[in-house]
């Protein structure tokens, strides 16, 4: 009977996730003996979980076990183990980047590094989970830690509105969602994506229930990724959250969000196909026009990037739209560019905070290239990665999912984005222009920490790698699309 | 040397790079040493190009010194580079106006001199890739990557308004490539469908058009055809697209200007006559008429407008739009005169633009301004800048014996001949455009040369130097050598041009 | 037996309280009871659709809307008791220190 439910293949498939958990609270117990000065040994640690938990997945593909289980609760396919190594470079890329704007806000504790690898392990179960009970409490998982490190910097008004705005739509989001699952349950008396697709598929296809069960789902979903009119809270949140958590936040809990999305449209509601295409296609042109219009007006370098990010979130929706092998590799693609373009650039912000300056403003980036040459390459390489321009990595990604609508003949969605791409060229450049074209305005450089510093190494190497020979990584990409199967 | 010549397109464009990563590692503080490399790089570059020259094998219409490797097999995407006649001079175009420009910003630069020439060196690589690309995402990873070099020289170093100027040039060219993008995106999916070939080679394709296994339904090709071609027309540009131009070259630095007139526009009428007219037939049987009204419009509008320019620079600008729209008319009357015209035009453009451009940006250096009415009387203080400004300007009108008549002639030879219906009517509404470009430039130059000085600062103002004299001389023995023996720079266009005109049933496909 | 659709009936009269009331009111407490609304309203038609179709998962799945729900409080009531000590306000039009 025991042996029935807890077999050692269980135990393997979930190894890194174990990994990360014992890390997560060695964390939190070695902090208790550390000085203030010793501090950075936190990073350190959870550091090696990371790295220690890669090589455990590294090692869980090459086992060949059987990916399914806990009674077909979990799938750790090629897809899922894909998306995983997506997280784990964001999330160790955001904790170099993390010891030293700790101790600047004053906040340099144990707690912050757990949540962030409890946050990971919950994204990773999101893209593993096939059942929507894994699913959903993945998903709280990665949210409910994701709510208290928006909320870090405790005596910050900022933080704190932050904190409560993302908590209270998160979890109104999430509400939504439920009554969506409960839905589907009902309507296909089991749980398991893989049987409500079959159930989907034997009822007729204009059915009210399943039509409310996919625009509740929908509604839910899009909160988490930031899609039109659902995006409200997303800037808010940027803006206010420690800037390493915007890094954070804006990468991989997105990628682990749209993965979900992912599982739950392809895999799950693939029958119900001709009640949500159209629907998804219309966020879609609204998040990409209005995330670039608004964009444009932004003097926040975090507001302008937070709205960036929800027009890259309806490029994103494209290959979803698409359904098909160019737009499942091209999100995966995506994701693995945007989190080395987005990391770059973010790290740069998180730079710029130094002690008695906040450095959000755009203006305080004026003339940046005399101050810092070296950082004003470095961003400049990361805008026009976001806009999309080669030979950078943003190009690669945005060409697939543009290529991935006009093979399925959506040629007035594929105008339409590129159309917006060109726009957000408008707002990109203008960041540029006060880096390169404005005199400075005071003399104070940055000064980069060695965590900061192997962050930029690494995100501008393979910024730049993806976008001049994309071949191995399209490979690696395409691991995802086991999706399909 | 059989490496050189199996190489020669690849050093071409890296040159410029490695130029460009070379300068990135010098000293920023010394300029002349920054300079000197640039200009060594951008030398070297040039005398590649003449290899090309040298070993092209004008009997051979398709393309040669080829090179086409796997770049992302995944999706059938390959590094394949070749030049033809159509090519090969608008190469030599780039890489030699490069040099020209390096030299011309030895003084006129004083600022930020090491990211100029970095970006002076990328927009050359750019250029080259352009012209040399047939692999259409190569190509549009090259028409990009153009794109930002030419931005920093507009806002960095440019005058004025020039961050108005460069926003406003890179947003009208994003918005065109963009379309583009997707055309070639279809083309792509619809190559594959037909064929079962996933691949972005355009001889490829173009042997699938030309033996109808790819058919592409006319409706279709419609859209396609004009997705091409508003990222062309925007670069060329052809009237109504022509805003961004005034302001792009009169905000830009000399060097700039030189190589937005003399290069970056050519891309737009090369990429019409080589993607545009050959891809896509049926449905540029159907637009010709309208392209060639357009272009019309835009030789009478383009000088007309020059004619009233109180600004120097923008008069310059607007004449070009006068004729690169003789160009396009010379595209779309296909035949043999007309097209060859309309490519010996394009090379003509660049040296006489381009030259103009030079010698606006002396005066400019002089006396800082570039309004017409501060001048007047030149010639006096200046008899050699004077000569050579003559010689520039007669070469724009087109007189005989220089390089634009030939050009002019060709194109208007071509058109008088061609198959279209009221050709005859076309042609002489585009001749009269050359009337009113000899009376634009030449009232412009006795107004800024001629007669008594009126200025006093003009008196005393310096002639050529030793540097100046260096970068008119080689664009005035160009513009004779073109005028007086055009056979040397036609023959070698003449087999790619007749194959263009008529395609072959079924072509060799180069592997 | 009471038939199913009362049920469902009733919990989505429940879940739109719950959203109308989350879009309505401006305390955050009130606010956080009306998702508190929104996941029992989920929870009833869960257990109303795991009774009538003779299936244990949803039952099982209230636990875990439960149990998460226990959790996202105890988060969500710490961000809350952050946020009055530093303002002492709990009208989330008042949360205006980033412009919308």
């Amino acid at each position: 009977m025991f042996n029935q439910y807890f077999q050692p293949n269980d135990i393997l498939i979930i190894y890194p996730e174990l990994l990360l958990a014992l890390f997560a609270m060695g964390v939190m117990i070695i902090d208790l003996f550390l000085d203030r000065a010793w501090k950075v040994l936190n990073a350190f640690t959870a550091l090696v979980g990371i790295a220690y938990a890669a090589y455990a997945l590294y090692r869980l593909k090459s086992n060949a076990l059987n990916l399914s289980g806990y009674n077909h609760a979990i799938l750790n396919d090629s897809f899922a183990i894909y998306f995983q190594f997506v997280f784990l470079i964001a999330t160790a890329l955001v904790i170099l980047i993390s010891a030293r704007y700790l101790s600047i806000e004053g906040e340099n504790r144990g707690d912050y590094y757990a949540l962030i690898l409890l946050s990971l392990i919950g994204m990773n179960f999101m893209v593993m989970g096939i059942d929507l009970i894994t699913l959903y409490i993945a998903l709280e998982l990665m949210a409910v830690s994701e709510y208290i490190l928006v909320g870090y910097l405790r005596t910050n008004r900022q933080s704190n509105e932050a904190a409560m705005k993302f908590f209270l739509l998160g979890a109104f989001s999430s509400g939504i969602l439920l009554y969506g699952i409960s839905l589907l349950y009902g309507i296909s008396g089991s749980t398991d994506l893989r049987v409500i697709a079959q159930r989907l598929a034997e009822r007729p296809s204009h059915d009210p229930i399943a039509l409310v069960a996919v625009v509740t789902l929908t509604a839910g979903l899009l909160f988490k990724i930031g899609g039109v009119p659902f995006h409200q809270w997303l800037p808010d949140a940027y803006e206010g959250a420690p800037s390493t958590i915007t890094t954070f936040i804006s990468v991989a809990p997105k990628a682990a969000s749209f993965a979900l999305i992912l599982r739950i449209f392809i895999v799950g509601l693939k029958p119900l196909e001709t009640s949500w295409v159209p629907v998804l296609s219309v966020v879609c042109v609204l998040t990409m026009t209005l995330g670039n219009i608004t964009a444009i007006s932004q003097s926040n370098i975090k507001r302008l990037l937070a709205y960036s990010s929800i027009a890259h979130a309806g490029y994103l929706l494209l290959g979803l739209i698409a359904g098909n092998e160019y737009g499942i590799t091209g999100i995966a693609i995506y994701f693995l560019v945007y989190a080395f373009m987005n990391i770059g650039i973010w790290t740069l912000v998180v730079a710029m905070r130094r002690k008695d300056l906040i450095g959000d403003q755009i203006q305080d980036m004026a003339g940046m290239i005399y101050k810092n040459p070296g950082a004003a390459v470095l961003m400049l390489v990361f805008l026009l990665s976001l806009a999309g321009i080669p030979p950078t990595a943003g190009f690669i990604g945005k060409y697939y999912l543009f290529a991935s609508v006009i093979q399925t003949h959506h040629y007035v969605l594929a105008v339409i984005a590129v159309l917006n791409a060109a726009i957000s060229l408008y707002y990109y450049f203008r960041v540029v222009v006060v880096m390169f074209m404005s005199e400075k305005t005071d003399e104070e450089k940055m000064t980069l920490s060695p965590g900061v510093l192997t962050s930029l190494a690494v995100t501008l190497v393979f910024t730049l790698l993806i976008g001049i020979y994309p071949e191995p990584f399209i490979r690696f990409a395409q691991n995802s699309l086991s999706l399909f199967q | 040397m059989e490496f050189f010549n199996s190489y020669i397109l690849t050093l071409l464009i890296l040159t410029p790079v490695v130029g460009a990563l070379v300068l990135a590692l010098l000293n920023k503080e010394k300029a002349e040493t920054l300079r000197r490399t640039a200009f060594g790089f951008g030398l070297l570059t040039f005398v590649f190009s003449l290899h090309l020259v040298a070993r092209f094998s004008s009997g051979q219409s398709g393309f040669q010194f080829a090179e086409n490797h796997a770049w992302i097999p995944a999706y059938g995407i390959r590094y394949h580079v070749g030049v033809d006649g159509i090519s090969l001079w608008l190469v030599i175009l780039a890489t030699f106006l490069t040099v020209v420009s390096i030299l011309a910003s030895w003084k006129g630069i004083e600022k930020r001199v090491k990211e100029f020439f970095i970006f002076i060196l990328l927009l050359e690589a750019g250029m080259i890739g352009v012209f040399l690309s047939l692999d259409l995402f190569l190509f549009y990873v090259f028409w990009e990557v153009m794109l930002v070099p030419m931005y920093f020289l507009i806002g960095i170093w440019g005058h004025g308004r020039r961050i108005y100027a460069a926003v406003k040039f890179i947003i009208y060219t994003a918005v065109g490539s963009a379309l583009m993008l997707v055309a070639i995106l279809s083309l792509y999916f619809l190559n594959a469908r037909a064929t079962g070939v996933y691949t972005f080679d355009f001889p490829i394709w173009l042997n699938n058009i030309a033996s109808n296994r790819l058919w592409i339904d006319p409706h279709i090709q419609n859209w396609l055809f004009l997705a091409f071609f508003a990222s062309f027309a925007i670069k060329v540009p052809i009237f109504p697209l022509h805003t961004w131009l005034p302001d792009a070259h009169t905000e830009a630095p000399t060097a700039g200007s030189v190589l937005l007139a003399g290069v970056l526009l050519k891309m737009g009428t090369y990429g019409l006559l080589r993607f545009n007219v050959q891809l896509f037939p049926e449905a540029t049987r159907t637009f010709t008429p309208f392209i060639i009204t357009l272009a019309i419009i835009g030789i009478i509008y383009g000088a007309l407008v020059a004619m009233v320019q109180p600004d120097l620079k923008r008069m310059v600008a607007y004449s070009s739009v006068s004729h690169l729209g003789f160009v396009v008319l010379g595209i779309f009357v296909f035949n043999m005169q007309g097209v060859e015209g309309a490519i010996y035009q394009m090379l003509n453009h660049g040296i006489s633009t381009g030259g103009l451009f030079l010698i606006v940006g002396m005066i400019y250096e002089r006396r800082h301004t570039r309004e017409i009415a501060e001048f007047g009387g030149l010639a006096t203080p200046m008899p050699r800048l004077a000569t050579c400004f003559m010689i520039i300007t007669l070469s724009s009108i087109g007189l005989p014996l220089l390089n634009g008549f030939v050009g002019e002639f060709l194109i208007l030879v071509g058109g008088f001949g061609a198959s279209i219906a009221r050709a005859k009517l076309y042609t002489s509404l585009a001749a009269t455009g050359v009337v009113w470009g000899a009376v634009y430039m030449l009232w412009m130059y006795q107004r800024v040369m001629l007669g008594e000085v009126t200025h006093e600062a003009n008196k005393s103002l310096p002639d050529l130097s030793g540097r100046e004299k260096w970068v008119l001389v080689p664009l005035i023995l160009l513009a004779l050598w073109m005028g007086i023996y055009p056979q040397f720079f036609l023959r070698k266009m003449d087999a790619s041009v007749s194959r263009l005109l008529n395609p072959p049933i079924v072509m060799m496909v180069q592997k | 037996m009471v038939p199913l659709n009362y049920f469902l009936i009733l919990a989505a009269i429940l879940f739109s309280i719950g959203v109308i009331g989350f879009v309505m009111k401006r305390n955050v407490i009130t606010m956080f009871m009306s998702i508190e609304l929104m996941l029992n309203s989920v929870n009833l038609t869960f257990v109303a659709f795991s009774r009538y179709i003779q299936n244990l998962s949803g039952q099982i799945f209230v636990f875990f809307v439960m149990v998460i729900a226990a959790a996202e409080a105890a988060v969500g009531l710490a961000i809350i008791v952050a946020l009055y000590r530093n303002r002492e306000s709990l009208n989330v039009d008042e949360a205006d220190r980033m412009k919308l």
